[in-house]
């Protein structure tokens, strides 16, 4: 594998971890707690894709926005029935709560559609090959569409009534409910926004590889890794977060650790030694530990701690 | 006598989730801290029992201790980097470390010692059962129990002693987050979080030891993320900060487990789907308790001043 294949690797790693790890950040930015149901609801709207496309025949494209929809609205339900009660609860209980949810909604998933694999229908992909690396169309699709999110969520957040509101709650919320704006309203937009983005994720997870019940709880490491790592609460972080971390996850099983123990062959000693495969989830979380113990309010760190 | 069985069955695992959800309502219950990562403890106490018992040939009592000893250095060690931090990081790192052991027992199969250590994907089996040859087949659960009683026991009243001592009054004062109180009265919060996690994960490796004796067979699909939650909702529906409470969820939690297995002689449906309605009721009863019954079964004894 070229040193060019393994960072185009990682960017279509970071696409799909940036989507997920924004919608997590952002929530934890206005409600303050750690949602362990985030990737459990990004599954969901995976099997939701797969509903439209495989059992009613819609393109891919069409399932995947009609699924993002359709788990963004879900998501809110969830929040009136669940969440919204807890508004004075502190962070420890709505987290484990959100966990009961995750539970929840994961086995609901497996007693609907079986603990097995399942693919979408979508036509086998043919690698665009150039002389150093080669992607599929799809894989293309995935970072062109990471990037358009990230943007998209810039403007939001920098240029819409919305997105001020959004800041100003994020600061001080009895401030910004004392300026008339009003945070119950802005809570709804933040899930329908995070919970679009994370089924967005959940799909193009699905497409590349295949969609399973336990996706969601597979990938809660690595994208928590990635929101913590820019500073939780800081979506400009989460999206740092992810390319580092998916620099990390490929580099870390690319690179011949025997080569730097030897100082590239200045030592007298060789011996190869790679991460073996079995480890690559281990990658993110020896990344984690690191980060916690070094800079604990991650790269980007956040303005202040309430 | 196949009921009988079943019986003391469901008694031994009463015990072991017994000791499970005492561990962690230590640490969550009485301390705050966020364990995603119970079941960690768990599966090191089983293999590392079983190494001691199976590859070494040592007596069952050293695999006992030496499995705790184990455990609680690991829950120490995990602990340091999110000592000072809020329950967002520990509970994410104890659910990635408890990952990081599955997969270390999933990976890894060397030859350790004078015995071949056989671990991986397809588990280990003929674990020694202590004392086995003194009793019938018929009889030795019913000894087995006794071991496990008499752990749950010995649990719950160094447990019991630990929360009522001053060190649980510090321990409480830091669920509180009152941090500043602890400080104020010469405590060291992070040296007591440290601590918290060691006997929390000293106790959760006994229960995985015993789990590993009684079945003589371990596979790392046993320790999957799943079992912590079981023991959460343990903690959360006998009670949380309450000892008694602890070991009523588990009671409770079992029976409901065991009993739905028996729904598929009554109702039409797969094993598999059984299975994953049972978790479903176990993440809503979760959800319901916290909404509506905060304090669990049995509420916790406030002092009176």
């Amino acid at each position: 594998m070229t040193l060019i294949q393994v960072i185009v690797n990682s960017i279509i790693r970071a696409s799909e971890l940036a989507l997920l790890a924004l919608g997590l950040t952002i929530v934890y930015d206005i409600l303050k707690f750690a949602n362990f149901a985030h990737t459990e609801l990004a599954m969901v709207g995976a099997y939701i894709a797969f509903i439209f496309n495989v059992g009613l025949g819609l393109p891919i494209a069409v399932a995947a926005i009609i699924a993002a929809i359709a788990t963004g609205l879900f998501s809110i339900l969830i929040d009136r029935a669940v969440f919204k009660k807890m508004r004075e609860s502190t962070g420890i209980i709505v987290m484990v709560t959100s966990m009961g949810v995750g539970i929840a909604l994961r086995n609901t998933v497996r007693a609907i559609w079986g603990p097995d694999a399942q693919n979408y229908a979508v036509p086998l992909q043919k690698p665009i090959v150039t002389a150093w690396f080669r992607i599929t169309p799809l894989q293309v699709w995935i970072i062109v569409i990471g990037v358009l999110a990230m943007v998209a969520f810039y403007l939001l957040l920098h240029y819409t009534t919305l997105g001020k509101a959004m800041r100003a709650t994020s600061d001080d919320p009895a401030l910004a409910q004392a300026s008339g704006i009003a945070t119950e309203k802005i809570i709804t937009y933040v899930w329908f926004i995070a919970i679009s983005f994370a089924s967005l994720g959940g799909v193009l997870i699905g497409m590349e590889t295949y969609i399973q019940p336990v996706m969601g709880f597979a990938i809660i490491i690595p994208v928590f890794c990635a929101a913590i790592m820019g500073g939780i609460g800081n979506p400009y972080g989460a999206m740092l977060g992810a390319l580092a971390l998916g620099l990390a996850e490929n580099f870390g099983l690319y690179i011949n650790f025997g080569k730097v123990l030897n100082l590239g062959g200045l030592l007298p000693f060789s011996k190869d030694f790679y991460i073996p495969t079995g480890y690559k989830p281990a990658i993110s979380f020896i990344i984690l530990i690191v980060v916690l113990l070094v800079r604990p309010r991650g790269i980007l760190g956040k303005k202040k701690e309430g | 006598m196949a009921f009988v069985n079943f019986l003391v069955y469901l008694a031994i695992m009463m015990g072991i989730y017994g000791i499970l959800s005492l561990s962690l309502n230590l640490q969550y219950g009485f301390t705050g801290l966020a364990n995603f990562g119970q079941v960690g403890f768990f599966c090191l106490g089983a293999y590392i029992t079983t190494i001691i018992t199976l590859t070494f040939g040592l007596p069952f009592i050293l695999g006992l201790i030496i499995s705790m000893v184990v455990a609680g250095l690991f829950g120490y060690v995990i602990a340091i980097p999110t000592a000072d931090l809020k329950e967002d990081y520990w509970a994410i790192v104890t659910l990635a470390s408890a990952e990081i052991v599955r997969m270390f027992f999933l990976n890894e199969d060397w030859v350790v010692g004078g015995g071949v250590y056989r671990g991986g994907a397809f588990g280990v089996g003929g674990i020694p059962q202590p004392l086995k040859s003194y009793f019938s087949a018929q009889s030795y659960p019913f000894f087995y129990f006794m071991i496990v009683l008499i752990c749950l026991i010995a649990t719950y009243l160094i447990i019991n002693k630990l929360t009522r001592s001053p060190y649980g009054i510090v321990l409480k004062s830091i669920r509180e987050g009152e941090d500043r109180l602890a400080q104020a009265m010469g405590k060291d919060v992070k040296r007591f979080r440290l601590k918290t996690m060691a006997v929390g994960g000293m106790f959760g490796g006994l229960a995985g030891c015993l789990w590993a004796h009684y079945y003589g067979f371990i596979s790392p699909r046993q320790f999957l993320p799943l079992e912590t939650f079981i023991v959460w909702a343990m903690v959360i529906v006998g009670g949380k900060g309450n000892n008694k409470g602890a070991i009523l969820g588990a009671v409770i939690i079992i029976i409901f487990y065991h009993s739905t297995r028996y729904l598929k002689d009554y109702i039409p449906v797969e094993e598999v789907t059984l299975a994953s309605l049972r978790m479903v009721a176990i993440g809503i009863l979760i959800v319901l308790v916290m909404l509506f019954m905060k304090e669990g079964i049995i509420k916790e004894k406030k002092p009176v001043y």
